[in-house]
């Protein structure tokens, strides 16, 4: 009984919070500009292009385009979440609906379980029909239906969850701008370690760094460790663009950033809950 | 029904109540008074939990006021209510409605008989930024009667309202008050509280100065701001 009605508080915020952000003007125009940006990438698909003197085939071209517009729509969505979580507090709490709804009986963690749920939702199935789109535009262009791809799209879902919690804790402890410009920073800052781990993995910058001693263990450094431990976003993106490829999985390195997402997820959302508890709500 | 056991609540270096106790017994009309800033709201925060006290305790019909479960019968009003901007006055009802879990019938029922009981029948399909600061406060009333609570906290309940609107206000407070809800008002008009309250306390700078039957704080020939001066002025 106790269960159900908690379920139920939960679910009516999510609602809410579905409703509310669907009912402003800035979200659907951005839900239509984010649409035709899709549609308009579709022109990209019929083109020529040269590598090395010689032409692409057209599914080349068209499976590396839509990984890049996976990545792109990816990227795009959790800077949207982020846009859309920065002031989700401050709109309640300003429009009179944080006190409405706290003067019910409805305790302070399901209010904030069913914010973050409802955006997470939206968010997620704002990327999953941009994601869908692309699908079909693909599928059709090499008449071969991609369902991985949705399935990719779901995986992407897991940093909209950690860009959310993490800009709805942020905001209760700093202006809103600040905690929204540090959740993209932090996403930044991955991205670009990714990028440069990438690249110095690669057979050119290999070739270019001296020779170490194979009997030697690698060294660890204090930045090899906050490289790895920093929340793992570009990580998630790309073992969710391997299940397109549906490339082989090997072993623990290729879960492990959906893992590190996830746990960042956990704190991060017992942070949320602890500060939201000791919240004056004005 | 509502139990203060010396509570006191500071914010830094600032005492905004200071060690406050009293009760307030099922079925009573009470008052809470004070000046500006003398910790009428602060208590009334405490009571819904939207803030907690530095030390003491609060209770509403015997539930600590930290548990969601005392706030299933108590209906609110905030001073200065907000609704949101993108919902009619209707939804805000209806959401109101859901959030104390009524069957959708049932919520419908009480919104239909809530419209016409704070006069908004006609506006209330109407978004709420239309309405004026008199409207939002009707349909913030009516969203805090939702349920049909045993309690209503109202803090200014009155404000933004013209004098027939207060008239109004003070009428369904005593349809209210007649049908055995137990009333916290919390308000600056003295004429209105001594009309329909039984008991009122007075605090300024978060001490409880007086707390007692209106009829026996004050004396023949006095008003209730007579009282109110005297005593805050010490």
């Amino acid at each position: 009984m106790k269960t159900s009605k908690t379920v139920s508080h939960i679910a009516k915020i999510v609602k809410y919070t579905i409703v509310d952000e669907v009912r402003h003007k800035s979200f659907v125009v951005m839900f239509v500009i984010s649409a035709i940006c899709v549609f308009i990438i579709r022109g990209c698909y019929g083109g020529n292009y040269m590598v090395n003197g010689q032409y692409l085939d057209s599914g080349t071209v068209i499976r590396a385009l839509s990984k890049v517009t996976f990545y792109m729509i990816g990227v795009g969505v959790m800077v949207i979440a982020a846009l859309l979580s920065m002031q989700l507090f401050r709109r309640d709490r300003n429009e009179g609906m944080l006190s409405s709804v706290l003067s019910k009986p409805i305790a302070r963690w399901q209010y904030v379980a069913g914010k973050a749920i409802g955006l997470w939702l939206l968010s997620g199935l704002f990327m999953f029909i941009l994601h869908g789109i692309v699908c079909l535009i693909t599928s059709i262009s090499l008449k071969l239906f991609m369902p991985e791809y949705l399935v990719a799209s779901l995986l992407c879902s897991v940093n909209l969850l950690f860009v959310v919690i993490a800009v709805l804790l942020l905001s209760l402890l700093m202006p809103d701008i600040v905690a929204f410009l540090s959740v993209l920073g932090i996403g930044i800052v991955g991205f670009v370690a990714d990028g440069i781990a990438a690249a110095s993995h690669s057979q050119i910058a290999q070739a270019m760094m001296p020779q170490s001693d194979p009997l030697l263990q690698p060294e660890l450094t204090w930045w090899k460790v906050v490289y790895h431990v920093w929340p793992k976003l570009s990580g998630v993106q790309q073992m969710a663009s391997s299940l397109i490829e549906s490339e082989s999985f090997h072993g623990f390195s290729t879960i492990y950033p959906l893992i590190n997402v996830l746990l960042y997820c956990l704190i991060l959302g017992a942070l949320l809950f602890k500060r939201f508890r000791n919240e004056d709500i004005v | 029904m509502i139990v203060l056991k010396n509570v006191t609540k500071r914010y830094d270096s600032l005492t905004a109540v200071d060690d406050v106790s009293f009760t307030v017994k099922a079925g009573e009309c009470f008052a809470l008074l004070g000046p500006n800033g003398a910790g009428k709201t602060t208590i009334v925060k405490m009571l819904l939990d939207f803030t907690r006290p530095t030390t003491g305790s609060l209770s509403l019909g015997g539930i600590p006021s930290t548990h969601a479960e005392c706030r299933t019968s108590i209906g609110y009003l905030a001073e200065n209510h907000h609704i949101p901007s993108c919902l009619s006055g209707w939804n805000y009802l209806m959401r109101c409605a859901e959030l104390l879990d009524l069957g959708r019938s049932d919520a419908m029922d009480q919104c239909r008989r809530i419209v016409e009981l704070i006069g908004m029948q006609g506006r209330e399909q109407t978004k709420v930024g239309a309405y004026s600061k008199g409207m939002i406060q009707r349909f913030g009333l009516g969203a805090a009667i939702m349920g049909d609570p045993k309690l209503l906290i109202l803090d200014e309940p009155t404000s933004g309202l013209d004098p027939i609107g207060i008239r109004e206000i003070r009428q369904l407070l005593e349809s209210f008050k007649g049908k055995g809800m137990t009333i916290f008002l919390n308000s600056h008009l003295l004429s209105e509280v001594e009309k329909i309250c039984d008991t009122a306390a007075i605090i300024n700078r978060g001490k409880l100065l007086v707390k007692d039957a209106i009829a026996d704080i004050v004396k023949d020939g006095e008003t209730l701001e007579d009282v109110f001066v005297r005593v805050v002025r010490g």
